[in-house]
Formats: structure tokens, sequence, C-alpha cells
């Protein structure tokens, strides 16, 4: 199959999914709630009868039910998530100004945790059952038993207050004055900017969040990649490779890993939401800017608009990794190209 | 969420699986340090009242903060409470709570991913669809839009997991029930003109529930994080309730009393590393692969 | 396959990016700007003055904007021109005439003049926000020339010249806030548009300007370069937000912060030793109270004034003040120790559960009763609320009283407490203005009482008769007896518990100097300098 009927096939797939996703937010916003006004209100608006006809006409709550879906459906495509309770602002402006921060944090720890997990996957399939296999597998379970909220204070006092190697919480140092927001990435910024201390203070900043995150997802690529890596290990044209005396060195990495990977990719997209109920954690700790530390206070403060905005955004980046995800396969699989 | 990827198993090879089980354990010791210290937090937090020296909420103004001593062996907290025996009892809280989720999570699940199964066609692929639209949330954040509509307390928080558990025990049970389906005695109960109804939950569920059983369990240890994160966040049990996370959060004002967060941070951890333990010796006797 | 990525390209790219930085770092000429950081819990509101009622925006516009008149930086002991450089008041105390100063410059340059300050009077005046009911007693406020401002009172307030200290009398440069849509019409509550425009800028003529506001994360402010009084030290001040008082020590530690407003009692010693930094301690009028809603639809058996009383029996007040820590104390009532007027401590209600425990039976709950207590999770001046709160929790069980806490966000929370719909729940208060007169605000008819459902209608007329004497009242001997009567009262009756009046801690580089703490604005951050 050829590439763009491939990426056609797998957006049409993504479109119910994308609907359904919006039907099963609608449900929890209707079902859950004991009013919906009182929970999409400030409390002061409540008693202003002005204020709640016009709530229940901007959602059509005076309807049947698929009309007010429908209702819902089209706010949404406007852009239009509700108000929030806490900030006043519209939640999709709020969303605008703390997804970056989360993008960013979320990248490096994807990565910080690619490293590690792929590398002790490799390291214990190829050692399986010597001691490093042992000890690789002990590390990375403890890991991912390890609440990501205590391993978060713990690298804090260790790294930051008591020894301070690293940068405190935060995105930069308090000092420092931000670069023009342009995309809102600061690591982006400030090259944009032409600031280098900047852009290494930020890195700074990023380096115990992503680290503490990183090892929280990187349990599970590891004993992906160490499963997957076991099964090509043993496979016929490994073994082939090996016999025409290729280095160990090159059956592994050429032939072994880049086989292995499929299943390895599949983890990450599965490990994304993952990743992200993490970053509520690790932000709201390590005072990160985020959607997560958002989604925290917006929870905590009965934020109703606010924190179903952000189920569903995430939802939505949800499907769009696993789209990106499918794409990837498509590279790495040779037999969907010849489905 | 459920950690193991296990569809086409058929009973009869399950019964051999789990008589290895035994021979893992003797072979295994992180399987038989995982379930020491299951058993040791179970029985701590079971016996709280007669081990603990002091009560859950007992205040003690005059000894507020203290470092870990003699008298209080893991400190005491902002109210002079006594860390180790909020500990004790805090694991009551987190222990029923994951098994409550699930307990509640694995029926409903296994409920709608029975019928799914055994129904097939478009009936199947419709609520199988419908499952995989709550895997899209992540676990933590609709558990908090859950609990911010309802209100935070405990039966909030297990109700919140619960909806976002049980989709994944759908997809298990479909699995089972799916290859069960094809065993004779499901065509012999067939032939004999047995209904829909007593051939799904006589002959084909009861087949169905042994994996299941162990899988979930495998799975406390997930349930168990999870709820310790929502009572973290505030989402879970009131602040004068002694419970793991919500104690590890109040540590973090009083974050140079470092016992304060540390051991309950440490409680959880412990029980948790001893579950997945114990589940990774079991992956290994269910996923060939991974046999050595 | 993967896509292999050329190494040569990679290079490219990589000498490119080093190129471009090595050129910005020539560029980027680091300023020797004086920048102070000063650590907090922000608690914002509005930053509109005629609108703000919260500490964060109390210490900004303390520096964005001038008043009137003021008080001297460290202390509330007497009154200080301003802007006004003299005043005269009428016989009949009915009549202020203030004279401004004819030098005073906003900071886009325009002149102050009397107009802005009756436009800023009764912008605040008409607005009806939270702070508003501070104009009650102002019948009218008139330019009679550029630098003359006649204040006429429609009944006698010895609390008026405090009052006019406070910020929400800040005076506006009212050519900006119009543009920005304002007005001061007698419908600006409703047709008034420039609240926004305070967190994103100032109209002022203060010795700083807000640069910018980022919720939650941090407000800027820098000099005004066309203040007409002594240029402050700093020329960049920042409030960064720090919610956890743990948090605000490291950050101090750190060198990322240089004060500290959230220290806690148990943290002073370790600051102390550390090397370089210490702790500025200071009694202060904050005053931690319960309130419990007089309306039985919101206060259930709390709504019973002899349940009240048990209450109050039933704190402990020594636990209270051991938490708080050296130089927290009882208050005797709802006026806090050290204020005119007020009782000290020898009077202080001390525990007796026994008497709590027959109260409760009187009531009709011998075996007691459960309820919710709602609290913010919040840290105040180093006061961990949700401590406070559980400690109420265990105090109260000994009396039979069962509580399920609410905590919430301080924001939703206060406007619960405003709307008047909170049942039982912890609060504190910090004067508007010194005058123990701020303090009958917590009677029937006033916004304290109704918020906690104590309605003028439901109260003895004796009560409001001795009110309204002591708001009027301007002979110091006679406000001394009516405001020892309003007390008496309080002890016996009322739906509030007051049960601890905090100490401060400022914890700060040893580099910094200034008056950490003022009783009525809090912090001045143009009284601070940096020790070279």
């Amino acid at each position: 199959m050829p590439l763009h009927l491939y990426i056609v096939r797998r957006f049409l797939f993504a479109i119910p999914l994308v609907i359904g996703i919006t039907l099963v937010a609608f449900i929890i916003a209707n079902a859950v709630p004991s009013d919906p006004v009182s929970a999409n209100l400030p409390e002061k608006s409540q008693n202003d009868p002005e204020i709640v006809a016009a709530f229940r006409r901007e959602w059509g709550l005076d309807k049947s039910l698929p009309e007010q879906y429908f209702t819902y459906l089209g706010n949404m495509l406007q852009g239009n998530l509700g108000r929030s309770i806490k900030t006043k602002r519209p939640v999709i402006q709020d969303i605008q100004q703390f997804l970056p921060a989360t993008i960013e944090l979320a990248t490096a720890s994807i990565i910080t945790g690619l490293i590690l997990g792929v590398g002790m996957g490799i390291v214990s399939a190829v050692w399986r059952g010597k001691l490093v296999d042992y000890v690789t597998r002990t590390i990375a379970l403890i890991g991912v038993s390890f609440p990501v909220f205590v391993l978060a204070l713990l690298a804090l006092s260790i790294f930051h207050a008591q020894l301070g190697l690293a940068a405190g919480p935060g995105r930069l140092d308090v000092r420092i004055t931000k670069p023009a927001v342009v995309t809102g990435l600061l690591l982006v910024d400030s090259i944009l900017a032409g600031r280098a201390d900047i852009l290494g203070n930020a890195i700074a900043h990023l380096v115990l969040p992503s680290l503490v995150l990183g090892v929280y997802t990187s349990g599970l690529i590891s004993r992906i990649t160490r499963s997957s890596m076991l099964e090509v290990l043993g496979a016929e044209y490994v073994r082939t490779a090996r016999s025409k005396g290729l280095s160990e060195r090159v059956v592994v990495m050429r032939h072994a890993f880049s086989n292995a990977l499929i299943p390895v990719v599949t983890v990450i997209g599965l490990s994304f939401g993952n990743l992200l109920s993490g970053a509520v954690l690790t932000e709201t700790i390590f005072s990160w800017p985020g959607i997560g530390r958002y989604a925290f206070q917006a929870s905590t403060s009965q934020d109703f608009p606010a924190i179903m905005g952000i189920s569903m955004l995430i939802a939505f980046i949800y499907v769009g990794v696993n789209f990106i995800v499918d794409i990837l396969y498509f590279f790495l699989d040779p037999r969907i190209r010849l489905a | 969420m459920t950690s193991s990827t296990f569809s086409s198993t058929r009973a009869s090879v399950w019964r051999e699986r789990v008589g290895q089980a035994g021979f893992i354990l003797r072979h295994n010791p992180l399987v038989l340090i995982g379930l020491v210290i299951t058993i040791i937090w179970v029985l701590a937090s079971l016996f709280a009242s007669q081990i603990a020296p002091y009560g859950p909420t007992v205040q003690d103004i005059d000894h507020r903060l203290e470092a870990p001593s003699q008298q209080h062996p893991w400190g005491t907290d902002e109210l002079g409470r006594d860390i180790f025996s909020r500990v004790l009892y805090g694991g009551r809280i987190t222990i029923i709570a994951g098994i409550a989720v699930i307990v509640f999570g694995s029926l409903l699940g296994s409920f709608v991913g029975a019928i799914s199964g055994y129904l097939g066609g478009n009936w199947d692929e419709l609520m199988m669809r419908f499952t995989e639209l709550f895997l899209a949330f992540p676990t933590i954040i609709l558990a908090m839009a859950i609990t911010a509509a309802l209100g935070p307390d405990i039966r909030n928080a297990v109700l919140a997991l619960v909806i976002v558990w049980w989709p994944s025990y759908a997809r298990l049970m479909r699995g089972l029930v799916l290859s069960a389906k094809t065993n004779q005695y499901v065509d012999a109960a067939q032939s004999l003109g047995a209904s829909g109804r007593y051939i799904l939950f006589q002959t084909i569920v009861p087949n169905c529930l042994s994996p299941m059983l162990v899988l979930t369990t495998l799975d406390i240890g997930n349930a168990i994080l999870t709820f310790a994160g929502l009572s973290f966040l505030g989402l879970g049990p009131e602040p004068t309730t002694a419970e793991w996370g919500r104690m590890v959060a109040v540590g973090i004002d009083f974050f140079d009393q470092w016992w304060m967060w540390l051991f309950p941070g440490l409680a959880i951890a412990s029980l948790v590393m001893a579950l997945n333990f114990i589940g990774d010796g079991l992956r290994d006797v269910l996923d060939p692969r991974t046999r050595k | 396959m993967l896509v292999r990525l050329n190494s040569r390209r990679i290079m490219t790219l990589l000498m490119v990016l080093l190129t471009t930085m090595a050129l910005s770092l020539t560029a980027a000429h680091a300023q020797d700007e004086k920048v102070l950081v000063v650590g907090s819990a922000e608690f914002v509101d509005s930053f509109d003055p005629a609108r703000s009622y919260s500490p964060t925006p109390m210490m900004s516009l303390q520096v964005t904007y001038d008043t009137l008149v003021t008080f001297p930086a460290d202390s509330a002991d007497k009154f200080e021109p301003r802007i006004a450089k003299s005043w005269d008041v009428s016989e009949d105390t009915l009549t202020y005439t203030f004279h401004l100063r004819d030098d005073v410059k906003f900071s886009d340059g325009t002149p102050l003049t009397a107009d802005d300050v009756v436009f800023s009077i009764n912008r605040f005046k008409n607005i009806k926000g939270n702070p508003s009911f501070l104009t009650t007693t102002i019948d009218s406020v008139t330019a009679t020339d550029p630098t003359t401002v006649v204040l006429k009172l429609n009944v006698t307030d010895p609390a008026i010249l405090a009052k006019l200290v406070a910020w929400p009398f800040s005076i506006l440069n009212s050519k900006v806030v119009k543009e920005q849509g304002g007005t001061d019409a007698a419908d600006a509550d409703k047709t008034d548009k420039a609240e926004g425009f305070f967190s994103t800028g100032s109209a002022g003529s203060g010795p700083y300007i807000l640069e910018s506001y980022e919720k939650e994360s941090q407000l800027v402010l820098v000099r005004n370069p066309n203040y007409w009084g002594t240029a402050p030290y700093f020329d960049r001040v920042i409030f960064q937000n720090i919610p956890e008082a743990a948090a605000q020590k490291v950050a101090l530690e750190a060198g990322d912060i240089d004060v500290a407003l959230g220290v806690t009692p148990d943290q002073v010693d370790a600051i102390n030793k550390t090397d370089g930094l210490s702790v500025y301690t200071t009694g202060a009028f904050t005053l931690y109270y319960l309130t419990m809603n007089r309306q039985k639809e919101f206060g259930g058996p709390l709504s019973d004034p002899k349940v009240e009383l048990a209450v109050r029996y039933a704190l402990d007040y020594d636990g209270f003040r051991k938490i708080a820590g050296p130089g927290a104390v009882t208050p005797a009532a709802m006026l806090p120790v050290g204020m005119f007027g007020a009782y000290g401590t020898d009077k202080a209600p001390k525990r007796d559960v026994e008497k709590a425990k027959a109260l409760l039976a009187e009531a009709g709950y011998p075996d007691g009763f459960e309820t919710t207590l709602d609290y913010p999770t919040y840290t105040q001046e180093g006061l961990n609320i949700e401590t406070l709160a559980q400690k109420v929790v265990s105090d109260l069980a000994e009396v039979g009283i069962t509580i399920k806490l609410v905590p919430g966000d301080i924001g939703t929370f206060i406007e619960k407490v405003r709307a008047g719909t909170v049942g039982f729940s912890v609060l504190w208060w910090q004067p508007d203005y010194i005058d123990p007169d701020n303090y009958l605000y917590f009677l029937p008819g006033r916004n304290g009482g109704t918020r906690a459902g104590w309605l003028e209608a439901d109260a003895e007329p004796s009560l409001l008769e001795l009110r309204d004497k002591a708001l009027a009242e301007v002979n110091p001997d006679e406000r001394l007896k009516l405001f020892a009567q309003v007390q008496d009262y309080w002890q016996a009756n009322g739906p509030y518990a007051p049960y601890l009046q905090g100490s401060i801690q400022v914890g700060h580089n040893n580099n910094i100097q200034g008056v950490f703490r003022h009783p009525q604005w809090l912090l001045d951050v143009a009284t601070l300098s940096r020790v070279e």
C-alpha cells in the first residue's frame, strides 16, 4: 500500500475515535455533576438569573440531550470549551498558555525514558539470565513501583536542596527575564531571541523533572524492549547473520534492534497517557506551569469546565500520538507495505 | 493499566502454568521477597490497632515535628501525631481502596467483556470501540474530572478509578471468552439446546475466571499507585485521615521534616514494588516468550 | 528502514546553531539591573484598587499608586502627608479639605490634579466592590481648584483618615483609566470595564509601574521613570509565587529569592543558623477565627448561639499558640491585641470542655453532632491553614462535635465565603485600615456580619445602637468605653470564635535592608535596598 493511502486510511480510522471521545466527555459532563449550572459557573454568578440564562442558552441546556450534544460539538468546533471558574478565562486560552510547558517536559521525558528504557532492555536481553539482566530488571521494577511524586520529592530534596547540583522548581531562574513568547516553548523561544544563557538555564531546569518522569516511563519501555529483543534474537535471520560471521555488535544493533523497535514504538504511543498522568504529579511538585499543574489546580478548586477541557484535549493528543505511531509502523514494518 | 498481553491461553494450558508458579517461586528470590513484604504490610495494617504505639489521629502539640526517636520511631507530624502509627493505619485505606478498584473494575469489565466476546460480530465491534474510548483518557486526569464533579472523598476516588479501570478488563475478558468459545463443551452445550445466557455464564465464564483472577491480582500494585496519586492530589480521603498518599502531600509543606513524607512514600513504594515483584515472576510463567 | 540521519547534515546543523548562539551572546549585553525577588504565596482577587481585597495586590498597589495621606514607613502611629501636603477639618468634623502638592506626575508624565482624586474616590464608591464599604460615610467629594479637594461626610467618622491611607483610595490617572473603559458614574458597578487593565499595567504616581503579571507565577514591577519622590533602590521587583513555606525556604537558601514572606515559626532557627540569612519576627494584627453561619440553612446546629459559645469554650487556645510559635497571642475578641481599644491577653478566653459539653446539652445536642468545616489550602504568613483546621477537628471532637474537613482553593473558597453560603469556615482577617472601627465590620448589618448570616433584622436593637455609636464617636475616651462594650458582647455572643493572633516571620538575605513589615500595607518594597 502506498504511504499516502495508508495515511488517509489511518486518518479515517481516527475520526470515529475523536467523535467517540467527545461523546464520552459529553456523557461525563452531563451525568456526573448533580447540576451543570452549579458545576460550571462561579458561586457569585449562580445567583444571577441573567448569567444562568445565558449559560443555558450557550450550551442548549433547555433542549433535548441529542440537541445538547450537537450544541456541545458546535461550540467545541469554534474552540469554545467553556470558561474556567478559577481563572475566569476561556479554557482554550488557558490551555494555549500552559500547553507548551507540558510539551517541552513530555518530550524531554520521552527521550529520557527511551534512552533509559531501550538501553536497559537491550542490556538485559543480550545478557539474558546473567547477573546484569537480573540487576537491570530489578532496577526497572523499582523504578515503576515508586510513586512519581515520591521520586520527585526525593530528587528535589537530594539533588537540589541538599547537594545544590540541579536547578530547582520552575522553568527558569526567577531572576531571568523570559524571552518574548513566540512558540511558548522556552528552548525554542530562547534560541529565537538569541539568548544562549536562557537556553542553558531552561535546560538545567528541565533535567530533574524530565528525569523523574523519564524513569517512570522507562520501566514499561525496558520490559517491552527486552521481550521483543529476545524474540528477535532467536529468529532465523539473526542466526543467519551470526553465522555469516558478523560481529555481535552489528548483529544486535543493526539486525535485531531495528526489528525489535516495532513493539517499542507501540509502547511509546500507549505510555503517552501514562506520561501525562505522571506529568500532573511531577508538574505540581516542580511548580512547572503546564497543563498538568493547571489540571491539578482546576480539580482542587472544583473547576469542572477547565478539567473537562483538559481531559478532552489530552484524549485528542493521545489519538494524535497514536496516529503518528501508526505512520511510523509504515516505515518500520515491511508487512504493512506489502499488505 | 493492565500489565499483560494475554489472550489465547486455554484453560488446560493454564493449569499447567499455574503449576509452574510453585517452581518459579522456589527459584526466583524476587517473588519470594515480594510475597514476604506484601504479607508484612497486610498483617501490619490488619493488626494496626495492636501494633501501633499511638492512635492514628491522636494529636500531641507539645511534641510536634519531632525527628525519629525512641518514642516516635518515624518521628511526628505537624500536630504531633506519630508517623509510624499513621503509616500502619494508613495501609488499611490504601490496600482496601486498591482491592476495591480491582474488584469492582473487573466485575464491570468482565461483564461487558464477556457479553461482547460471546455476542461477537457487530455488537462486539461496537462495544469494544466504546471501551477503547475510555482508554484514550489518561487515568489520573479522567479520575480528577470525576472527583472534581463529585467532590473529593475515598468513595468517589474509588468510583473514579473503577470508571477508568474497567475498560482494560473488558478487553481482557473478551479475549478469554473468544478463545473459550471454541471449546468443545460449548458446542456440546449448544447442541443440547442450552440458552445463550446459560452457556455464557455457566460454561464459558467459569473457565475464564481463574486467569482473570490472577491477572487482576497482578494489577493491584497499579491501582494502589494511582489511588495514592489521587489522594496525594487531595482528591481522596480528607486531611485528618491517615492515608499514605495524603501524608506525603502534607509532608511537602514540611519539606525539611523529611520523615513526614519519606516514610509514607516508602510505604507505598515498598508495597507496590513487592506486588510488582510477584507480578513479574508470575508473568514469566504466563508469557512463554520471556521464559528462560 | 529508519531514516538515516546523514552525519554531515547533523554537523552543519550544529555549526549553524552554535554560530547563532555565539553571535547572540555578544549581542546580549548583561545589564547591571538591580533586581529584588520576593517569594510569597500568591493570593489575588483583583488588581483594581476599587475591587481588590487580597494581600498580593495590596503590596503592589502600595508602590504603584499614592494616597492622599499615609503612615510613617515603619508604624501606623500618626498620619503623614502624601499627595495632600496638608488638610483642614471643620468644627463638626464633617468636612475635610485637602491641599494637594502641585509637583506630582503620573507614570506617563501627566500631572496629578484634584480631578483625578475626585474621579478615583467616586469610582471606588460607585463600583460597589468588595472594599467599597469603606466609602459609606462619604457624602461627596469635589474639586474646588486643581490643588484642593473637599470631602464631605454624612456622619462623623473617626476612622476616615485611616481609611484614606488604605489601597482602595489609590489615586488613579483618570485619563488612562477612562481610556481603558473606566468610569466614576453612579452606575459604575455595571458600566466600568477597566478591571482587566489593572492586571496588565498601572496608572498611578508611585515609585513603581506594574510591568507584567502572570497568574500563579510572578508579578513584575519596574521603576517609574517619572516618579516625583525619592527614587527607590531597586530597578525591578519580582513577586514570585511560592505557595509552600518549605519551598520558600529552599529558594531563599539557594539565593533565588531575597525575601521570603511566608516563613513558618518552625523554620526560624534553621534560617537564622544559615550563613547570610536571617528572620525578622514581629507581632501582627492578623486574626484567625472560625465563622459559624447564623442562618440555619447553612450553619445547621452551629446557628444556635449556645453552640457558638460552646465552640468558643471547646478550643484549645494554648495549643494554637504553640503551633503559631513565639509571639503569637490569644485575642480576647474580634479585635486584635494592640489595636486601639482592644482588650489585652488577660481577658483572653480559656478552654473549658465541661462547660462546652453542658452548653451543647442545653442546646439539645447532648451527644454532639456532625458538621463540615470549609478551609482554603493556603499558608497565611507561615501558618498552614490546614494544620489549624485539623486542630479544630481534634478540639471539637472532645466535646462530641464530629467534623468533616472540606478543603478548597483559596480563590474559590473566598468567593463562597463572600457569598455567605458557607456554614462553618476557617478564616483570618488583616485590617483594611488601622483603626478599631474596621472590626465593627463583624457586627450585624455590616459585611462581616452578613457573610456569617448575622442579619440586622435578627439582631437586638441595643446591639445595633451600640454599633452605630461606636462607628460615629470621635472622642477617644468615649470610644474606649464603647469598644469595651462591643468586646464584652462578642465574648458572650456572635457567630465567631477568634482563637489566634499570629506573629509573622520574614526571612531575608542579610544584604537586604529596610522595613520588612508594616501593619497597613504589609511590605513596601520601595523601602528596601541591598548593601553592596
